[in-house]
């Protein structure tokens, strides 16, 4: 008796088994750097787009962590698995910051797969071709761009300033009203540095661009120096959030933020209509992210698809642009045509795409990133 | 006795091969890389590099311990002491459980928390200006070095009073009822009686808050404000920002060369003890 009860059991849970591989036989492997809205972006409104139009094909989606420790950690786990000579690696997809994109590219870690999806002619920005003076064409398709840009309350400050030298003059007329993280906690407070030294240093266009002049970091000691002084007369926030916290709170009118997370937070409620963004001259960064697919993925054809379907004109326009607020990675014309007017108004609304073009940099090539960085702790933080 | 003494190496060897993977086999990879180039030659640039740029960090990590161990050790050893001294037994009995909760709490949460209680425009101001204490001009933000140590001590709080609040159960009751026939104060009981007795444990509990502290990256990155910072938030950026282990890895080490001189203290202690009881 008992006997034959077990044997049911037994037999109705390999069936189940079973039956569970069945519906699942692929999975395909996503890996997401960036913060949590971006994964959530991936695992929640992505994956199950691809697994309806994709019967049997399971969207396994890892997050590793915020910033460009998170594309490090894809880099890392890729060359592993080269190095240790794997004829397939466990990576289908992932989603890396621009400058470890380059890199990627560079170490022969990834596939050309742009020419090969019909989204791929969509793209019209440099940066899908030059990821910081690496040349990435064919290997990367932008999912989105992001942007740094200057908040402000309007209830306090009705003439926000329109480039770094009237910001310098409002905090001194202003003491501890301007925040920013620094440049450990977040890199809207990076953002803000190498906008500061965009405009008292070495112009964009040279610093985002090979060849690197190791001389060049020597003449940025004055720049330094004046950021200094202006650290005297701000407040220090503690992170990026902490940035749209304190505003929030009215402890400081205006700072340095990411343009999406600020009108997601805006969406949610979290920090009131009264606060406005500018983009200042002569510019700050702003960065894509990329789909890319490892030379050696398990599934190559799905993970082509996968991107296909995330970098089309629908997806784009519902997903990145009305959904998480992002600039939209393929062409904007492409994307324009599928959202209502009110949605593409309030993209566009505070920061107009004339601004975007004009002051909207790139991010320095890697070593200049690093002077930039290294010449703050060294000559301004210490 | 031969076979005895194998038996017992077989005994510790799953504990001592876990040692060996998880943490000897990383601090001495950690400790190579330290005082290395990617080439192999030995350097001191990497360190030179860590005192260069982070010496004010360094300084402000020692300061931030040591404060938070001062406030730490008064704290615990008065609340213990009400606990096991004071008439009152519902008050005891509150403080035991109260003091208690920040235990189950993890530092991140506790971060998290104290960053919108301590803000300028938190909850502890609001709390002060609604009751008509402050007015809005007149509050300040915690954010910073004084948030950094009040979120340690709340958090530490449990742990080290937990360790003294036990050790002072675990004494003879008769000492302390000897000395108040004798006609000594509760607090005389406390200084001279019990805390000569319990001064390994304190000592103990110190240093075991004292790494912990050392370790922690959220507090000093959800509530410390640019510069200067602590060292894990330091070791973080090197490794983050510019992927150089080798930097994270010097400072990893004067880390480890302050919690060494401790953890000296700790393992002499706890070798006494033993020794005393066989």
């Amino acid at each position: 008796m008992f006997a034959n009860t077990k044997m049911a059991v037994v037999a109705t849970l390999s069936l189940t088994q079973l039956a569970v591989f069945a519906h699942a036989e692929t999975t395909l492997n996503v890996v997401s750097a960036g913060s949590q809205n971006m994964v959530d972006y991936v695992k929640t409104y992505l994956a199950p787009k691809f697994e309806a139009a994709h019967p049997g094909v399971k969207v396994n989606v890892v997050g590793t962590g915020p910033g460009d420790a998170g594309s490090h950690k894809i880099m890392e786990k890729l060359s592993a698995q080269k190095d240790s000579g794997l004829n397939t690696w466990d990576i289908d997809v992932a989603v890396v910051h621009q400058q470890i994109g380059g890199e990627l590219v560079k170490n022969g870690l990834l596939a050309t797969y742009r020419q090969d999806i019909n989204t791929g002619k969509m793209v019209t920005r440099d940066s899908a071709v030059n990821a910081l003076g690496i040349n990435v064409d064919g290997y990367v398709m932008p999912m989105f761009h992001s942007q740094t840009a200057i908040a402000y309350n309007s209830d306090f400050v009705s003439n926000p300033p329109k480039s770094y030298d009237e910001l310098v003059t409002w905090t001194e007329k202003n003491p501890k009203a301007f925040g920013y993280n620094g440049i450990k906690n977040g890199m809207s407070g990076v953002s803000f540095v190498t906008g500061w030294i965009y405009a008292y240093g070495t112009d964009a266009e040279t610093l985002s661009a090979m060849p690197y002049d190791q001389n060049l970091a020597a003449s940025w000691d004055k720049a330094f120096a004046q950021l200094k002084e202006f650290n005297k007369n701000i407040t220090f926030t503690p992170g990026n959030a902490g940035t749209l916290d304190m505003l929030n709170r009215g402890e400081i009118f205006m700072g340095p933020v990411w343009v999406d997370m600020f009108y997601s937070w805006k969406e949610q409620g979290k920090i009131p209509p009264s606060i406005k963004l500018s983009l200042i001259a002569p510019g700050m960064p702003g960065q894509p992210m990329y789909y890319v697919t490892p030379t050696k993925a398990e599934h190559p054809e799905l993970a082509r698809e996968f991107i296909e379907l995330a970098t089309s004109p629908e997806i784009q326009a519902e997903g990145i642009v009305k959904q998480f607020n992002w600039y939209p990675g393929i062409d904007a014309n492409h994307v324009q045509g599928k959202l209502d007017q009110a949605t593409w108004n309030k993209l566009f609304a505070e920061i107009t795409p004339e601004d975007l073009s004009q002051y909207g940099k790139s991010f320095p090539i890697g070593p200049y990133f690093d002077d930039i960085k290294e010449g703050y702790e060294r000559k301004v933080s210490n | 006795m031969r076979r005895t003494t194998s038996h017992f190496l077989w005994l510790i060897a799953p504990a001592a091969l876990m040692v060996g993977i998880f943490f000897l086999y990383p601090l001495c990879f950690s400790l190579y890389s330290a005082v290395t180039l990617d080439s192999g030659e030995l350097t001191l640039a990497h360190l030179n590099k860590a005192f260069e740029l982070y010496s004010k960090d360094i300084i402000f990590t020692i300061l931030i311990v040591l404060i938070c161990v001062a406030i730490l050790a008064v704290l615990s050893i008065t609340i213990a002491g009400i606990i096991t001294l004071s008439p009152f037994r519902t008050l005891s009995k509150t403080l035991g459980f109260l003091y208690r909760l920040p235990l189950f709490i993890p530092f991140i949460v506790t971060a998290q928390m104290m960053r919108t209680f301590l803000a300028k425009n938190g909850l502890m101001n609001n709390t002060f200006i609604a009751s008509g204490l402050l007015t809005p001009m007149e509050t300040v933000s915690f954010l910073g070095w004084s948030g950094i140590i009040i979120t340690f001590v709340w958090k530490q709080l449990a742990f080290s009073t937990l360790l003294i609040a036990g050790a002072m159960a675990a004494l003879d009751d008769s000492q302390i009822r000897a000395a108040r026939n004798l006609g000594a104060s509760r607090w005389r009981i406390l200084l001279q009686i019990i805390l000569p007795q319990i001064a390994p444990t304190i000592g103990v509990a110190m240093v075991l808050s004292t790494v912990t502290i050392m370790s922690v990256l959220s507090v000093p990155l959800m509530i410390g404000t640019g510069t200067p910072t602590m060292m894990t938030a330091d070791m973080a950026f090197r490794i983050n920002s510019y992927g150089d282990y080798h930097v994270a890895n010097a400072l990893g080490l004067v880390s480890y060369s302050i919690c060494a001189v401790l953890a000296w203290f700790y393992l002499r202690q706890n070798l006494k003890e033993k020794g005393a009881q066989s």
